[in-house]
């Protein structure tokens, strides 16, 4: 299954959240490569913690491969390369982790028929070798996009499920920006149209992820103030609404995840070590990313709504 | 003039890589099919065999290169000539490419028309002198940018073939293609072909050196590497799917569910040096020999069979009874 990230701006946790939904999917068993379509500024090699691997592999990457500058583009072995001390012992039993990296200096570029043949032939192989391939996605309307919404259309891949994600922040903007992103005039929907996706099944394939959410019931929150907390469930109701009305309201959403520390400033895996020994990050927030990361496959949340 | 040039043709090393994977078919093809996916030209034939196991041999593409050779120790070799291409169908399961060239000691330090490349498929010509431990150890390691790169060329085969219309590209198991380089030393006429060296690396590599004597052709090698490449695949696959938790630490229906594409797909497939060439087939017994791979292979059949008769006799009556 190919699972495409893709958020309406940036700074939604999309890179974090999606990576560390490979991280789980990983640990559960199942071999997963992830690949870091966020050309321009691609963060995946801090987030795996694979710096120095990356070094070695310089300009041999995601973008180089789709210009057809290289044959092939450059894969990690996040278990093996990671200096990352938890994650250098992954348990038994846990599948492959494999990161494909984007290139520092790779900016956009026009999606043409040899980069969009290279792109669907790199997407089949993968699909071929790996049960879940992760595709974070430049935010915004972005080429990236284009690539994956023009690569899917593919015949060749009608086999293939594909699914979308859509990250954004729990604020108006955001959600009013989500529901453009997607069902604008310009957007994912129309574009795959356009590309000759089906419309009923590619909104079928497209659930909304709400980050940085904060739970007004949350322990965290309950030193505030009446008025405080009075207001802040007035506003989380009113974003609900807000999102309801947009078309992107509980049936199309896929998760939370609860606004974390961890998540917004190491921008880094989340551990069990980190939740059960270090207790830097919250049992919420780990749970949050355990449960979307098993629905991404959970026919049960992709049915029609 | 002519007796020079064929001096200069007599190689001393021969180099290739080879690209092993699953057919992204959902039914294996026949050799029909076959005969059909492999058909790369129009005015030659597949060669198919039906015994002892099914196999199809394409015939071969050139692609004319002209580039550094991969060396180990930097040292620049612009060389120019045709590389081979080639694939092959194993029980209509298993797809094979390989790219290989061979290589002279020395050429003339100028680019000679096409003609004469084209009249020598398969052989790469170096400008001036072939630094061999050098070039040898260099396609070992992998070609850097702007190098001759056997992978590209073998990849492209695969990936042209995996593109097929006969294809429906859907596989019955998720699997990792693996690749494996291989350079053959030359040595004189009627001397034993040997293995020097096998080795597993990481990233689904594996490496080989031979001897090769001189009159046992370059495409024989290719041969003999093409049908110890898919043991190693098949080794490689069985184990990982066996090293899998979920077989690992289960039990029940979930563990015939994850066996069963082995069972269906897998376990005929083993047939050491089936189509190898005669000269060279006395080399598996190296293999054999250690690692074992055969010894292996029996002993991973026989953990299927027995994972799969254990969860036959603990299922109730009733599950195993047509519903």
């Amino acid at each position: 299954m190919l699972i495409f990230a893709a958020s309406d701006k940036g700074g939604t946790g999309r890179s974090v959240t999606s990576a560390n939904l490979a991280y789980h999917r990983a640990l559960a068993g199942d071999d997963v490569c992830y690949l870091d379509f966020d050309f321009g500024s691609p963060t995946a090699v801090a987030v795996f913690d694979v710096a120095d691997a990356r070094e070695a592999t310089e300009e041999r990457g995601l973008h180089a491969y789709l210009i057809g500058e290289v044959s092939e583009p450059e894969r990690i072995d996040v278990w093996a390369r990671t200096e990352h001390q938890v994650l250098r012992d992954p348990p038994p039993g846990c599948g492959r982790l494999v990161l494909m990296p984007g290139d520092v200096s790779g900016g956009e570029f026009a999606t043409t028929d040899d980069n969009l043949r290279r792109c669907v032939d790199l997407l089949m192989k993968l699909y071929y070798e790996f049960d879940l391939v992760v595709v974070d996605l430049s935010a915004g309307r972005s080429y990236a996009v284009d690539m994956a919404l023009e690569a899917t259309a593919q015949p060749e891949m009608s086999e293939v499920t594909a699914r979308w994600l859509v990250f954004h922040r729990w604020t108006r903007q955001h959600v009013a920006a989500a529901a453009s992103l997607v069902f604008g005039r310009r957007g994912i929907v129309a574009g795959g149209v356009d590309r000759g996706h089906d419309e009923e099944a590619l909104r079928g394939a497209i659930r909304f992820v709400r980050a940085a959410v904060p739970d007004p019931e949350s322990p965290l929150w309950s030193q505030v103030s009446p008025t405080q907390s009075a207001w802040m469930r007035k506003t989380d109701g009113d974003l609900k609404q807000l999102a309801s009305t947009a078309g992107i309201g509980y049936s199309q959403v896929l998760g939370s995840v609860p606004l974390e520390p961890v998540l917004q400033w190491r921008e880094q895996l989340i551990t069990d070590e980190d939740v059960l020994d270090s207790q830097i990050a919250n049992q919420e927030t780990w749970q949050a990313l355990s449960r979307l990361a098993a629905r991404l496959t959970d026919d049960k949340y992709w049915e029609e709504a | 003039m002519a007796a020079a040039l064929g001096q200069s043709a007599r190689s001393v090393l021969a180099c290739g890589e080879v690209r092993t994977c699953l057919l992204p078919s959902f039914q294996a093809l026949d050799g029909r099919a076959a005969a059909q996916l492999l058909r790369l030209r129009a005015d030659d034939h597949v060669r198919v065999s039906e015994r002892p196991t099914m196999y199809a041999l394409s015939p071969e593409v050139l692609t004319g290169v002209d580039c550094r050779l991969p060396t180990s120790n930097g040292s620049k070799v612009r060389a120019v000539g045709t590389v081979v291409a080639r694939a092959a169908l194993t029980e209509g399961r298993l797809l094979q490419s390989t790219a290989y060239f061979s290589v002279p000691a020395a050429g003339p330090d100028i680019r000679r028309p096409w003609g004469q490349y084209l009249v020598r498929p398969g052989l790469v010509e170096p400008f001036g002198k072939l630094p061999q431990q050098a070039t040898a150890e260099g396609v070992l390691r992998g070609a850097g940018r702007g190098e001759l790169d056997l992978g590209t060329i073998a990849e492209g085969l695969l990936t042209a073939l995996r593109r097929h219309a006969l294809l429906d590209r859907r596989v019955p198991f998720k699997s990792r293609p693996t690749h494996l380089r291989w350079v053959a030393r030359r040595q004189p006429e009627g001397e034993r072909a040997s293995l020097t060296n096998f080795t597993v690396a990481e990233g689904g590599l594996r490496t080989m050196e031979l001897r090769l004597p001189q009159d046992v052709p370059a495409a024989a090698a290719a041969g003999l590497c093409e049908d110890l490449a898919l043991h190693d695949w098949l080794l490689t696959t069985v184990q990982q799917m066996l090293d899998n938790s979920r077989i690992g630490a289960t039990d029940g229906p979930s563990v015939v569910e994850a066996l069963h594409p082995v069972v269906v797909h897998l376990l005929h497939l083993w047939m050491p040096r089936a189509h190898v060439d005669p000269a060279l087939g006395h080399l598996w017994d190296v293999l054999e020999e250690k690692p074992g791979f055969s010894r292996q292979w029996e002993k991973l059949s026989r953990r299927i069979r027995d994972r799969l008769a254990l969860q036959a006799v603990t299922t109730p009556h009733q599950a195993l009874s047509p519903r």
